[in-house]
């Protein structure tokens, strides 16, 4: 008895120092949001500021730009809830690589040019004209616009968006998503400015297609106080300022991100209601629901085929059809047997009906793609109907004979995709693509499905399968990001252009194949859009000769509505609410009316 | 102090207090019976993280390549994985594994955003928590007065009734019956939100101390935050709780069948003892011992399992955070996650046991 009180004892005193030496050390971490908050204030003094005499009477008006004071209710404040499925990945200007990110840091920031809402028309943002281009193209010069303000009250000046956008080539390679490899090391040597309202972009060699790469999120300006020099930020805390229309005042990631009008706004995207709301989803189905009972004002990326059809239904609902999104595509594997005779790829070229994929598996949602270059693109063509009347049987046969391959002697292929990532659907299109090649009575189609990453790194790296599907979305909205890719050094896998080291454009593995890389190279150094346009026309002819991928379909995105939500007529698509082929979401175009 | 340190306090200092008392006042048996089973506890969940860790590195596909897609040539992708340490030796690479377990630190998660592990695990805990909760405890109300109804009516047309209602609702697809509810009740009626925890416009006014939004919305006296919170979690809640109520039906009712059998309840009917008094206070008492087990089983699995209500509901929870990272192969997360669920199990189990002894003074250890 005396051993157990004792031992009680012992257990008493043992938890009950725990359970101090837990309660201690909480001490230390709040002692952490003092500096943070100081740091938050303490940058907004400074630009402005000329005169550092005057410092003693002006360190509070810094914070006084904050909007909240003067704040209606949360309740009474006019707002548009936006539902996607999407993810956030990093708002970093010199790591995001993703378009939900993207539209993020468009809709919070503004860069030198951007695209006029529902076109893909250049226009200028924070510049005052458009460059002035140097004679051998390397030079891009640009004059900033005054009065360019952060959220937070800090001008924006030359200077500071020089030595911002020079974190993309001296972080911007260390950050994980690798945009900075992607967007900017390739093209640019040096970022400088001269003066308080000049930028100087020097390019490493001539890039005829680099105003439309500028008027990327990459290229907008970040706050000096929140992307430091020194590191990659991937998910600054809130708020989070840009010098755009709108600020992020909250984050909660996975549940929602609000956006709040930027103050000190004076551009031309000045928002018309007092806070955006994106609410994440992790299934479309409740998010189709969701706008089906007014949860959400905006159903935007992505809802399936299905959901859009039953949505169409829906009397108060607008349903816009933005004639942009996705392509998906055939990689072919040109020195994988037995994709390495043209003949053979011909003829999948031939028996391929896109018309059948779109109607039968997406509703007639899907849009044909006769061109690995979207329509309205510069210079997009249907190279791919006017060489091969896709799908035309016959011309398929005679490929296929051509090269000995009979109902006798059937050609054995294989066909891989991966069954999740594009969606459920895949397997469904890749039945039908296997049922339109097997039509053709010569060839026996085997369909290999493959886990994602094993399968997009086996597929790109061009050693593994002779054909798969793949799909692509711009990084920036000009043919040059829908051709080259898939031509030079290694093509993701297409070898038309072996990989070479210290080449640019790799080894073409045949004389149509040398002509077709000469024609892209020129027009990407190209500045003369006509030029272009012929330079792109001709490649795509070679391209489709060679079929250095077999184009599919875009899948359309959509975005649906409720009643009191509408565009601005003063921009092109104000049925899609202004989403034009950039796929660019412009939150300030958007009214609701009560 | 973070969110899921302070709901750590919150269940862990009655813990710690029922554990002291259980120590104090319990027999030496008990006693060495909690000890030893809390020495028990961390070599599992070593067991079970080490485990994990290797499956992980075993399964195709690696999370740089898995979020880069075609656009990550082989010089980021080798760069990033270089980053990331995910071309160090495997045993470096679990060494810095079990430094950052062994120091709750958890590291930064490989997808996405790179985030700390422990912030994403503060934000998705707590939601897992608040859901699982209210639906065990309407998984256990519905099971344990509707098995002991159905028990006290045996062969009747209740009975038969309840025996239909366990069987049906045990074997409706979640997602089916979640989506059934929320087009009759979310989108025909319009009586109820059919998506998130919170009104998006009144969640911007919330403070989030523990991110468990009954309880923020209650410390910052922010009612219409908190009204907001409740009719969020109607509908997930009753779906959760009603297919798990079927199991807890047949169990109550066939536990409470049998005692109604034994010799001290004929006594006390003998003795004039009303069926109801006999059934809910007597007989229900020795036949809910099968039950704790089971409730401790069940909450074990509904902390990983509650999945698909979580997808349905658009509930960014613990169990939807697990499925979407194996898919990403994110290593980090999936291994602290599952290292996390492995403590709460063996912390529940421990809980139901000594519970166990409690409800029926014959268990001895």
């Amino acid at each position: 008895m005396k051993h157990n009180k004792l031992f009680s004892l012992l257990v008493l005193i043992l938890l009950a120092s725990m359970v101090l030496a837990a309660c201690q050390p909480a001490a230390t971490p709040t002692e952490a949001p003092p500096p943070e908050t100081e740091e938050a204030v303490e940058p907004t003094e400074a630009p402005p500021e000329p005169e550092p005499t005057e410092v003693p009477p002006e360190p509070e008006p810094t914070e006084e730009p904050e909007p909240e004071p003067t704040e209606p209710p949360a309740e009474e404040k006019v707002t548009i809830i936006i539902g996607v499925t999407d993810r956030i990945s990093s708002i970093d200007p010199a790591d995001a690589y993703s378009t939900h990110d993207w539209e993020l840091m468009k809709n919070m920031g503004e860069g030198l040019l951007k695209w006029a809402p529902g076109t893909a028309e250049l226009t200028t943002g924070l510049a005052v004209d458009f460059p002035e281009i140097s004679d051998d193209g390397l030079v891009y010069t640009f004059k900033l616009r005054p009065g360019i303000t952060f959220a937070d009250g800090l001008e924006l000046t030359a200077p500071m968006y020089a030595e911002q956008l020079n974190r993309l080539l001296t972080i911007g390679p260390e950050c994980p998503n690798g945009v900075a490899d992607a967007l900017a090391t390739p093209y640019v040597a040096s970022i400088e400015a001269p003066d308080d309202e000049t930028i100087v972009f020097t390019l490493a060699s001539p890039v005829g297609f680099f105003s439309q790469v500028l008027a990327g999120a990459p290229y907008l300006p970040a706050h000096p106080d929140i992307f430091s020099q020194e590191e990659c930020v991937l998910f600054p805390e809130a708020p989070i300022y840009g010098v755009g229309p709108w600020f992020i005042s909250q984050v909660n990631y996975d549940e929602q991100v609000v956006l709040e009008p930027n103050p000190f706004y004076e551009g031309e995207f000045t928002p018309q209601v007092d806070q955006v709301i994106i609410r994440y989803f992790a299934d479309p189905q409740t998010m189709s629901l969701a706008v089906q009972n007014g949860e959400i004002d905006v159903a935007w990326r992505f809802l399936g085929p299905e959901l859009i059809s039953q949505l169409e239904e829906v009397a108060e609902l607008t349903v816009g059809t933005v004639d942009a999104g996705p392509i998906r595509y055939l990689i072919i594997n040109h020195t994988f047997p037995p994709m390495d005779d043209p003949n053979v790829y011909k003829a999948v070229a031939a028996a391929i009906d896109r018309d059948e994929l779109s109607d039968v598996v997406y509703s007639g949602q899907a849009i044909p793609l006769y061109s690995q270059v979207p329509p309205g693109f510069l210079g997009a063509s249907e190279a791919f109907d006017t060489l091969y009347a896709s799908p035309d049987l016959d011309l398929a046969n005679e490929f296929l004979s051509a090269s000995g391959y009979t109902a006798d002697n059937p050609l054995e292929l294989e066909l891989w995709y991966p069954p999740e990532h594009y969606g459920s659907e895949t397997a469904a299109w890749m039945e039908l693509i296997q049922q339109q090649v097997e039509a053709t009575g010569a060839v026996n189609v085997t369909l290999q499905a493959q886990e994602w990453s094993t399968y997009v790194t086996a597929l790109t790296g061009g050693e593994s399968y002779p054909a798969g599907v793949l799909g692509w979305f711009f990084d920036y909205p000009d043919s040059s990001n829908y051709l080259d890719p898939f031509v030079f050094n290694g093509g993701l896998g297409t070898n038309v252009a072996l990989a070479a080291e210290g080449s640019q454009y790799g080894e073409p593995i045949n004389d149509t194949a040398a002509e077709m890389v000469e024609l892209m190279a020129q027009a990407d150094v190209e500045t003369d859009v006509g030029a272009r346009e012929a330079l792109y026309q001709q490649a795509q002819d070679l391209y489709a000769d060679l079929v250095v991928t077999i184009p599919l379909f875009i899948i359309a995105e959509h975005v649906t509505y409720g009643p009191s939500i509408s565009g601005s007529d003063s921009y092109a698509a104000p049925e899609v609410l202004n989403i034009g082929p950039t796929m660019e979401f412009n939150y300030s175009t958007l009214t609701k009316s009560p | 102090m973070s969110p899921i340190a302070i709901i750590a306090l919150i269940i862990g200092i009655p813990a710690l207090i029922g554990l002291i008392y259980i120590l104090i006042t319990g027999s030496t048996g008990l006693r060495r019976f909690v000890i030893t089973r809390i020495g028990l506890t961390l070599p599992m969940v070593f067991i079970l993280a080490t485990l994990v860790f290797f499956i992980m590195r075993v399964l195709p596909g690696d999370p740089v390549t898995s979020a880069l897609g075609p656009k990550g040539t082989p010089e980021i992708i080798e760069r990033i994985r270089e980053q990331l340490g995910l071309n160090d030796p495997i045993l470096v690479q679990y060494g810095n594994f079990l430094k950052d377990m062994i120091t709750l630190n958890f590291g930064n998660s490989l997808t996405g955003g790179h985030r700390p592990i422990v912030d994403e695990m503060s934000e998705r805990f707590p939601a897992t928590l608040e859901l699982v909760i209210p639906a065990s405890f309407l998984a256990l109300s519905l099971g344990v007065i509707g098995g002991a109804w159905a028990a006290s009516r045996r062969k009747r047309a209740t009975d038969y009734g309840m025996r239909v209602y366990s069987v049906v609702i045990y074997s409706l697809p979640i997602f089916w019956l979640g989506l059934m509810l929320q087009l009759l009740f979310g989108v025909w009626l319009n009586w109820l939100p059919i998506s998130g925890r919170i009104d998006p416009v009144i969640g911007t006014t919330l403070d989030r101390t523990t991110n468990i939004y009954t309880i923020d919305s209650i410390i910052s006296g922010n009612w219409l935050a908190l009204g907001s919170t409740l009719a969020h979690l109607v509908l997930p809640t009753v779906t959760l709780g009603l297919i798990l109520s079927g199991v807890f039906v047949r169990l109550t009712r066939i536990n409470v069948i049998e005692t109604q059998h034994a010799d001290y309840i004929s006594a006390a009917r003998a003795r004039g003892i009303r069926e109801r008094v006999l059934t809910y206070k007597h007989a229900l008492k020795n036949a809910m011992i099968p039950v704790i087990t089971l409730i401790g089983l069940q909450v074990a699995i509904l902390l990983a399992g509650a999945v698909l209500t979580e997808t349905v509901f658009s509930w960014p929870g613990m169990g939807r955070y697990l499925v979407e990272r194996i898919s990403s192969r994110d290593y980090t997360a999936v291994q602290s996650g599952i290292a996390v669920f492995a403590l709460l199990v063996a912390v529940i189990s421990l809980a139901v046991d000594i519970i166990y002894s409690l409800v029926d003074p014959r268990v001895r250890y």
